[in-house]
Formats: structure tokens, sequence, C-alpha cells
């Protein structure tokens, strides 16, 4: 039994990255809080539920669609922050805050509030692979979301804009100087963090209900997890998305599954508790 | 200690009054006789002044700087042990709803000892993880809270005896709504009064400068965690209030993120600066979304106060109220939010 706990643990981890990922780097770039990022998550995949369901589009071919819904959500976002005063952190977390109040209205009125799953039913099939029984879905899932990292790591450590974003998180004065666009750079994190959306919010919709105010949970999973990882960290990410994932299917197995959506609460109020200064340190506060 | 005038600027007269109030509080007080035949309208102003108290406790921890993004966590709790008390003990409600203002307290407690050391923005992210944990721990307690069927049949408000007279303040809306206002006006004369005491006074020096405050020997912590107890208890009242009002509640509804959205919205709407600022927000936002946003938009209609905190940010930092009453009770800090 603990190795299908430990299988879909580190599946629904490896999700929990990708979703974390763009939070992540939006968050490390342009030092905004993105409280509406759930709800972006949430409305990709109703672009993909509707998609699938009124005209049978094939699950892959619903990405390109979400992702230009996220990318002009997300750029308009960025107007939106780029016009606040600082303090940067706690201005963003209100305004994103009446952001996802709007989408989760918007949302209620296009889709109505009941609950709505992407079901495709090859993907409940598994196969055994040495002994270890794999469903198609998990296999998906964890495929898809090592490659989407896997790809998101070559462009920040092997070309040459993500030497631009890495600087940028590392010092934006210093990059500034260095002739480094560094409002250019926000937007470009937007962008990027849009096609990740994009790509996850799909998923998203295989793997859970969604309803207007699902996004809540997963903004929480992407707070939690850049918080433990810090920003510009991917591998910090993995470990943070595995840990959280293994620690909720510990929690469905052992307490039941209504538990579960304590547990990504639990560890942002530990983690907090523990590092009080937050994501990037004493000196910035 | 900083008091009142912004050191910046030169002092200049509000260009509105306080007493500009006394009408509209006049029409609060006769609304019944005007509104006589319609128990709608009714309705609505008692839920808008429900909410206007909710936002006036809010309003307590926020004008020490921290902003809250969990207060739902005291509302829900508060709703709960009032509605579990008198459901299952058939306690009268005079004696639950001051208790669930302090079983609100206790939970503050406990947020208190995973929070005090966060400030800005990673304090409003662990008030949001919060509500969780209530929230959760309610869902899944069946045998004490009936779970997520929630609790049905709730007694109203409580009645009141006076001699040979009983007033079945539940009986009426009329009732409701003036044991609303009452508890409202109650709530405003506490908070006019912590907003002029030294907590008060000691509270706006945190938040306009903490390391300040605290050089001029202002123990930041102690007045920190006032503020907080003292914003839960109300909350945890209201939420009792609530829950007798509607009388009927489960977890989803009364920890979900509306009842800590609301507070948040009335009170940067109206100016978290100023005291009445929040409630006139309620007072205001509240009716028009049910009278005119609800009948135009049944399912989304409450975007507008997603919108309404987006323009209030961009736009009048300060709030409604705030921006009237500009050169008293301003922060010299006027425009950013922390």
């Amino acid at each position: 039994m603990w190795t299908t706990v430990l299988v879909s643990g580190i599946a629904l981890g490896s999700f929990y990255t990708l979703v974390a990922l763009g939070f992540a780097l939006i968050f490390g770039v342009t030092h905004t809080f993105n409280l509406a990022y759930g709800e972006l998550l949430v409305l990709a995949g109703y672009v993909a539920y509707w998609l699938w369901k009124t005209y049978g589009i094939s699950l892959l071919f619903t990405f390109p669609a979400a992702i230009v819904v996220t990318l002009a959500v997300c750029l308009i976002l960025q107007r939106l922050f780029s016009r606040l005063r600082e303090p940067m952190e706690m201005n963003s977390l209100v305004v994103s805050f009446g952001l996802a109040i709007l989408l989760q209205n918007g949302m209620l009125f296009l889709f109505s509030g009941d609950y709505r799953m992407i079901r495709v039913p090859f993907l409940n099939e598994g196969f055994r692979f040495h002994g270890l029984y794999l469903s198609y879905g998990q296999f998906t899932l964890l495929a898809l979301s090592l490659l989407v990292i896997a790809l998101t790591y070559l462009l920040m450590r092997h070309t040459y804009l993500g030497k631009g974003l890495r600087a940028t998180i590392q010092d934006k004065e210093s990059a500034a100087l260095a002739g480094i666009n560094v409002s250019g750079m926000g937007i470009l994190a937007f962008a990027i963090g849009a096609i990740l959306i994009g790509l996850a919010g799909p998923l998203f919709g295989c793997i859970h209900y969604l309803y207007p105010t699902a996004g809540l949970q997963a903004t929480l999973i992407a707070i939690t997890i850049t918080i433990f990882a810090g920003v510009g960290r991917i591998r910090s990410l993995i470990l943070g998305g595995w840990i959280l994932g293994l620690a909720e299917s510990c929690a469905v197995v052992v307490l039941g599954a209504s538990w579960r959506e304590l547990v990504s609460a639990l560890m942002l109020i530990t983690l907090l508790a523990l590092r009080p200064y937050g994501i990037l340190g004493k000196e910035e506060q | 200690m900083i008091k009142g005038q912004p050191t910046s600027e030169p002092v200049q007269k509000p260009p509105i009054g306080q007493f500009a109030l006394l009408p509209g509080l006049a029409m609060l007080l006769v609304l019944p006789l005007v509104a006589g035949g319609s128990d709608y309208i009714l309705q609505v102003f008692t839920h808008a002044l429900l909410l206007a108290t909710l936002a006036l406790a809010w309003n307590i921890l926020a004008v020490s700087g921290s902003i809250s993004l969990g207060h739902a966590a005291f509302f829900g709790v508060g709703a709960y042990t009032s509605g579990l008390l008198s459901l299952e003990l058939g306690v009268s409600s005079w004696l639950t709803i001051p208790t669930a203002g302090l079983s609100a307290v206790a939970i503050a407690v406990l947020m208190w000892l995973f929070c005090h050391r966060l400030r800005g923005a990673y304090f409003a992210l662990a008030t949001l993880a919060f509500v969780e944990i209530p929230r959760v721990i309610t869902d899944n307690w069946d045998g004490l809270t009936r779970g997520s069927r929630g609790l049905v049949g709730l007694p109203g408000l409580p009645g009141l005896r006076l001699g040979a007279h009983h007033f079945d303040i539940s009986a009426s809306p009329t009732g409701s709504y003036y044991f609303v206002l009452g508890y409202g006006l109650l709530l405003l004369a506490m908070v006019t009064l912590i907003f002029r005491s030294n907590l008060g006074l000691a509270l706006q020096a945190i938040r306009e400068e903490e390391t300040a405050a605290s050089t001029l020997g202002i123990q930041v912590q102690k007045y920190r965690l006032m503020a907080l107890l003292l914003s839960a208890l109300f909350s945890g009242i209201t939420g009792a209030c609530y829950a007798h009002l509607v009388r009927y509640i489960e977890p989803g509804m009364v920890y979900g993120i509306h009842f800590s959205a609301i507070p948040l919205i009335f009170a940067i709407c109206g100016g978290r600066f100023t005291i009445i600022g929040p409630a006139l927000a309620a007072l205001v936002l509240y009716p028009l979304d049910q009278f005119l946003f609800h009948p135009l938009l049944p399912a989304g209609h409450e975007f507008l106060y997603g919108a309404v905190i987006i323009l209030t940010i961009l736009f009048l930092p300060s709030g409604f109220w705030g921006q009237l009453r500009k050169g008293h009770l301003v922060s010299i800090k006027t425009g950013s939010i922390e």
C-alpha cells in the first residue's frame, strides 16, 4: 500500500512543483504576491473543460487555448501591478485578492457553481512497471510536469534570457546597472508564469473538481512551496513539491480525504513561524 | 507618539465634518417606520449593519498595521459556539453570544502563537492559511459539529423580558433590525473609545513606524496582541449574531473566504485610518450590491467587491471617508497599505 502512496505522492508533488514554478518566478522577479494565482489556474481548467465538453476537443489541444486566456489575464495583471506603490508585497496582495474575487464571480457567471471535472477514461487505466502499479493519469501528470520543469530549468540556466531573469531575481539594481531591462523582465516573468499556468490548469481539471472558489487551495500550495524553496531555486521547488505531495497522500491514507486540505495550510503556517522574514530574508523587510 | 496631523503637510480643516453623519444616523433609526411595508429592505439593512460591525471589529487590528485575511476563523468559531450551545444545551442566546466572543478570543490566542513574529504580507498569508484549521476540524468532527450538514433550525436572536412585557426580538424583522443596530452603535462607541485611548494611539504609532514606537517605550507585541484579541472578540460576537439571524450555518459558509474578504473590502474602501469609514462602506456597498447588482446579475454579482477593492487601492488609497476627512486622523504614510 505504501508504494501506492509513494507513487501518487510523487506524481502529485511534481504537479504541485509545476503549479509553484510560475508563482515563484513572478514573485522572484517582480516581488509581487499574486493571490489570484489559483483562480487563474482554475480559469485555465475551465477553458479546457469547456472546449473538451462542448466541442469534444482532445485534452492535448486545449493547452494552447488555455495559455492564450491566461496570457491575456496575466498581462492585464502585470499592468495593474506596475501602477502600485511601495510596499509592493502588501499592495499586490490586496489588489490580487480583489482580482481573485472578480475572477471567482466571473467564473460563477460563465460556468455556474457546479462541480466539474475533465474525465478522460484512458487516464484511469493503468499498467504495471516492475511490480509497481501506475495509472496513465499519474504517469501523464508525472511526465508532463517533469518535462515542463526541465524545460524551464534549461531556459533559466542555459539561455541568455534566463540569465537576465536570474540576475533580476538576485538584485534588481545591479541587474539594471548591468544593462538588463528590469521592467521588461517583469513582463517576461508574467508571460512565462501565464504559460506555466496554462499548462497546469487543464491538468488540474483532470485531477481535481473545478468550481469557482477552488483556486484558494492552489494558491496556498504555490505559496507554501515557494516559501519552502526560496526564489530562483528550481531543485528546491521540486523537493518542496514532493514533500507536500507525499504529506498529502499520507494524510489521505491515514486520516481520510477530507483532511487533505489542512496539510498545505499547516505547512505554510509552520514555515512562516520558522522563517518570519519570509522568502527574501531580513534585509528586504 | 504620533497623533493626528501628518508632519509633512500643513494643517488643514477636513472638507467634511463628523456631524454630516447625523442625518444618516437619524435615517437608520427611523428606517423600520419608513420601510414598514417591506421586510426585504429591513433584512438587507440588518445584514448591512451586521457586516458593518464585522468591518469595525476587523479595523481594530488593522489600525495597528496588520492586515488580516483570516477573520472568518473568528466569525465561524463564534457562530458555531453560539449555535451549538443553544441547540445542544438550550442555553439562552444572551449567554451564548458573549461565550462565542470568548471562544473567538481563544482561537485568536492560538493564531497569535503562530503569527506573532510576522508582519505585513506574511502576516496576511499566515492568517489566510490559519482559517483552514478550524474549518477542516469543524467539517470533520461529525460527533460534535454535525460536520458538513451544518446546524439547522437555530433559535433566533434573544428575547427581552421587562416586567410583564416580553419583546421577542426574532419574531419580527423590526426587532432583529434594532437589535443589530443597537449592537452596531455599542461597538462603534467601543471602537471610538479604543482609538482615542492610549491603546489606540500606541497602535497607530506602531503602524506608522514600529521601530520608533518601540524606542519610545511602547510595548509593541503587547499592544498588537491586545488589538488582535479585541478584534477577535467582536468578530466572534458578530458571527454568533449572524448564526441566530440566519438560523442556519455550515462550515463552508461561515469559514468561507467571503467573511474574511468582506471586512477587508469595506475597511479599505471606507478608509482604514478612520473610525467609522469601514461601517459607512458596509452600509453603502452591501445595499448597493443587494438592490442593484443582485437583480441584474444573480450569479457573480459580488464582482462589485473585487472591482471596488482594486479601484480604491489604485485611485483612492486612503478610502472614501479618509479622503473626505483628510487632515484629520490621516496616516503620514497615506497612500500605502501596510
